[in-house]
């Protein structure tokens, strides 16, 4: 049986076994990854895989796999146990059969265009982001460059039958002038000619040169404008936390908010599979529901929790096409930019903080909101509109809703962002906070 | 598995590999997933395949595949040796694999109770009364429970490691975790949240050992009175006990992560950082001559169990600080080569397609000599602090912030009220060498600690006894508003 008449064979398996509903997702991956520091190669990784998630209800009865082997035997085997199971299972709350297509899919998000895996290629692309890291001053670099192409083939007992590719470059390099003055940047793209791995070298170092010499930041509540990086990081929050299941999990700071204005007039988020060429784009969920564009917030207002069809019937609502079999998920997180260029956000600043990086996002309770994280990775002191000085030492401990309110301005260039820290692919801007609350150890 | 394997070291030798290792993995995982008193899901699966690493020209490549096949093999070994070349360019130190007491052994760890006995409804039924317990506990002091999600697991790793020199490894390790988020709610006092992680090594038996339904009751009915009595906490420096969930967490962040060779050397500093030690930090003092801290995976039962790593090195107790002193760092060969030291065994990867990479195991404060009683004693004023919910640390592993969730004031010795959210954010010098007192008690905690490129969330231990801090400063209020 060929690779592509797999998922087609599971659905009509779990079928002749007495489900009600079945979803085969195959996913084929592969990807190269290098990894660096002190400016050389620590280990070039290659990974390659073929998985089958197997998703079966019987009525209100469901239970999951994955299937790692293509023996036709072990596939029979592992279906005839998960129906089996499924059965002995107790009944969910709601039954919420799979969306029946067929359904029309866009072309253009359906095949990704080439990425290079030759190792060569790939080592150049390394070998220049250092160099153009080390051209801005830094001393050292150390980050991971990421080239992946995959296809997934779904097939649903909804009439669903679809393949789609997507592929992808990713640097992430950290730049250091001193163990503590760093600078951080990425490029991700899935286009060969969109990547830019010196651009994000040049970047890192520059940010790390200008963190020289860092001075210990004063605790206190300052305006403070977000570099692309974190403000991505803050983003995902609200975008992951977005998920019907985790609102309903109790996980979440937007419960009970939908209709309400939870941020600032100035914030619109959107999540967007339908942007061709872009790394988190998808032509279908997992359901096999076209993929679309929607606002989770518009123009500060809560508009949406994202859906599969379960979550949908549960919430008493449409799916959103963000199927996640069992917990829903964004693709492609979209801040709609604002109009100020970076000197003008500075600019509003009179005495505040610009901060470019962060990492160890912790909450002490998601249904509020309240949380800690640290800046990393080039943080400034700004006076009168300008930069003054690097420093160090600083937590942002605040309240995700309140750092979302207070968002004054956003700018009006943006980048994407993704990286070991950000898990979802986000298109963000600079964004300007009122105030953010900064704490420090005394001792 | 043996056959694959033996393939491996071959054909890796054949193309000139001055090192090669195998690692063919079988993770056999049931999971459910319960949210609210519904069964969301129930999955399992096996993931299967090998890994391989391969030193060319003192480069290092690594090649993961499913599919357990020789033509595969070749396939993703060319490869692996084509990128480790074209990387050698870009490399000025070569890698060499260091010292290490390799092992040809079979470690199996029998299940008393194998999971393959116990049907969905028996793990089904274990949560259903663990959430009723919860909603039960909570409404004895009119708090509501609005949310809960538990999620438990059960696996079985088997797992082969051959190396070109000589390591022979095969092990099978059963494991069982839970995973809780709980929130409780009072339309006037608002809500509070708390994660509850067991994990252990062993069969079904564990999970009915465990008790789950207690465990939840108790920390229930604890949280309900946080959530309906805890008052704004004291501020200002004054002596802080920290109870063993703390104590672990805060070995873990501040003294296992920052003795991590590898980061030491800065090959994780793009992600999860570096460290404020140096290659020449052992010696150096960070905390009071009560300070004793190790990292152990030969613990029976324990999350972080293993008796060799994932390079096939006999594994041992690693005495991380030593009277408040460093003493030794985490190794694998590679970085054992660098330091001129033998490999005391800390590489671990947490599936077929992940490289072995220095993790932690079981990182815990030993025990001291007093009474856990005794440590309340002669604080006048002061507080206790049970459980936590919110940390972070930063990347150099010295800035740190703890925020308590079960805590209390202390007065004269005794445990008074419930306070709320108080925060110790201090540095790892300030906590370690604030600490006069370590209780003999010794608990520990699970948790899956996060390291490396793709991400690993390796099972682990955090652990302690009872410790008092003198005059430390507690930040006081949480958030401020």
């Amino acid at each position: 049986m060929r690779v592509e008449e797999i998922p087609t064979y599971i659905v009509n398996l779990g079928r002749k076994y007495s489900a009600t509903d079945v979803a085969a997702k195959l996913v084929e991956s592969q990807r190269v990854m290098i990894r660096f520091s002190n400016n050389e190669v620590t280990v070039s990784k290659v990974f390659r895989e073929t998985t089958i998630d197997v998703f079966i209800m019987v009525e209100k009865h469901r239970a999951v796999t994955t299937i790692s082997t293509l023996s036709i035997k072990d596939i029979e085997k592992n279906v005839k146990n998960l129906v089996k199971t499924a059965k002995m299972t107790p009944p969910a709350d709601v039954y919420a059969p799979l969306p029946r297509g067929p359904f029309t899919y866009n072309p253009e998000l359906l095949r990704a265009p080439e990425v290079p895996l030759d190792p060569e290629i790939l080592s150049s692309y390394v070998e220049g982001a250092i160099s153009a890291a080390l051209e801005s001053g830094a001393k050292r670099a150390a980050g991971t460059l990421n080239a992946f192409k995959s296809k997934i083939i779904l097939a649903t007992s909804g009439d669903v039958h679809a393949s789609q590719e997507s592929a992808g470059l990713e640097l992430s390099i950290r730049a250091f002038v001193s163990d503590v003055a760093t600078g951080h940047f990425i490029s991700i793209a899935c286009r060969p000619e969109d990547f830019n791995p010196e651009e994000a070298g040049r970047v890192a170092g520059e940010i790390a040169k200008a963190a020289d010499n860092p001075m210990p930041g004063k605790p206190g509540k300052y305006m403070t404008l977000l570099g692309p990086m974190i403000f991505a990081d803050f983003i995902n929050q609200v975008g992951v936390l977005s998920s019907a299941f985790l609102v309903d999990a109790g996980q979440s700071f937007l419960v009970d908010k939908i209709g309400e204005e939870i941020a600032s007039r100035k914030l619109t988020l959107l999540d967007d599979p339908t942007l061709v060429g872009s790394i988190g784009s998808r032509a279908f969920d997992d359901e096999g529901v076209p993929a679309r564009r929607k606002a989770i917030i518009e123009n500060g207002i809560l508009k949406t929790y994202l859906h599969n069809s379960m979550t949908a019937k549960k919430f008493g609502v449409e799916t959103t096409g963000n199927a996640g079999i069992i917990v829903p998920t964004p693709w492609n997180l979209i801040v709609e930019p604002g109009n100020k260029s970076f000197e003008d956000l500075l600019s509003q600043i009179d005495d505040g903080i610009y901060v470019t990086n962060n990492w160890y996002l912790r909450y002490q309770n998601y249904r509020t909101g309240d949380f800690s994280t640290l800046p990393r990775d080039g943080m400034f002191k700004v006076k009168r509109g300008e930069i003054v000085s690097s420093i160090g030492e600083l937590r942002i401990s605040d309240n995700m809703l309140r750092i979302l309110q207070n968002i004054i301005d956003l700018g009006r260039s943006r980048t994407w962002v993704r990286w070991w820290e950000v898990e979802l692919p986000s298109l963000v801007p600079h964004a300007l906070i009122s105030e953010i609350n900064f704490t420090k150890p005394l001792i | 598995m043996e056959e694959i394997g033996e393939f491996i070291i071959e054909y890796a030798g054949r193309m000139g590999a001055e090192y090669a290792e195998a690692r063919v993995q079988a993770d056999l995982r049931e999971a459910i997933i319960f949210k609210n008193g519904i069964l969301e899901a129930y999955t399992f699966e096996e993931v299967k395949g090998i890994g391989i690493r391969v030193l060319v020209d003192g480069s290092l490549g690594f090649a993961s595949t499913n599919k357990l096949r020789k033509d595969e093999v070749k396939r993703v070994l060319n490869r692996a040796f084509k990128m480790a070349k074209a990387s050698s360019k870009l490399i000025k130190h070569k890698i060499s694999m260091g010292r290490g007491d390799l092992g040809s052994d079979k470690v199996i760890i029998k299940p008393r109770i194998s999971f393959t006995s116990i049907d969905p409804e028996a793990r089904i039924s274990l949560l259903k009364e663990a959430d009723e317990e919860i909603i039960n506990s909570a409404s004895a002091l009119n708090v509501k429970v609005p949310a809960r999600i538990m999620e438990m697991n059960t696996w079985v790793t088997e797992k082969l490691i051959k190396t070109s020199d000589g390591a022979n490894i095969y092990s099978v390790t059963p494991r069982v975790a839970l995973f809780a988020l709980i929130t409780l709610f009072h339309p006037q006092r608002g809500s509070i949240q708390r994660y509850i992680n067991l994990g252990e090594c062993g069969g079904w038996e564990t999970a009915e050992r465990w008790n789950i339904s207690r465990i939840f009751s108790e920390e229930t009915s604890a949280l309900s009175r946080v959530l309906m009595e805890a008052t704004k906490p004291p501020a200002g420096e004054m002596d802080v006990v920290l109870g063993p969930e703390l104590v672990g967490i805060s070995c873990h962040e501040s003294c296992g992560h920052p003795s991590e060779a590898d980061r030491i050397l800065g090959r994780e500093a793009a992600q999860a950082g570096e460290t404020y030690l140096k290659p020449n930090s052992i010696g150096l003092k960070i905390g009071s001559k009560h300070v004793n801290i190790v990292d152990d995976p030969t613990v029976r039962g324990s999350f972080g169990f293993y008796l060799y790593d994932d390079e096939g090195v006999k594994a041992r107790r690693r005495v991380l600080v030593k009277e408040g002193v460093i003493n030794e760092f985490l190794h694998n060969r590679e970085t054992a080569s660098v330091f001129n030291v033998e490999s005391n065994g800390s590489s671990r990867a947490v599936a077929y397609n992940r490289e072995p990479i220095i993790r932690m195991a079981n990182t815990f404060f030993l025990p001291g000599n007093y009474s856990k009683e005794e440590l309340f004693e002669d604080i006048r004023e002061g507080i206790y602090i049970k459980s936590f919910m919110e940390w972070n640390i930063d990347d150099r592993r010295f800035n740190q912030r703890y925020v308590g969730l079960e805590a209390y004031r202390i007065e004269n010795g005794e445990i008074k009220e419930p306070i709320k959210s108080p925060v110790l954010e201090i540095t790892t010098i300030g906590l370690w060498s604030a600490v006069d007192a370590a209780a003999k008690d010794l608990e520990f905690q699970a948790a899956y600690c996060g390291k490396g490129d793709p991400m690993q969330g390796i099972p682990v231990w955090t652990g302690g006894p009872h410790i008092r801090l003198r005059r430390v400063r507690i930040g006081g209020g949480g958030i401020e508003s």
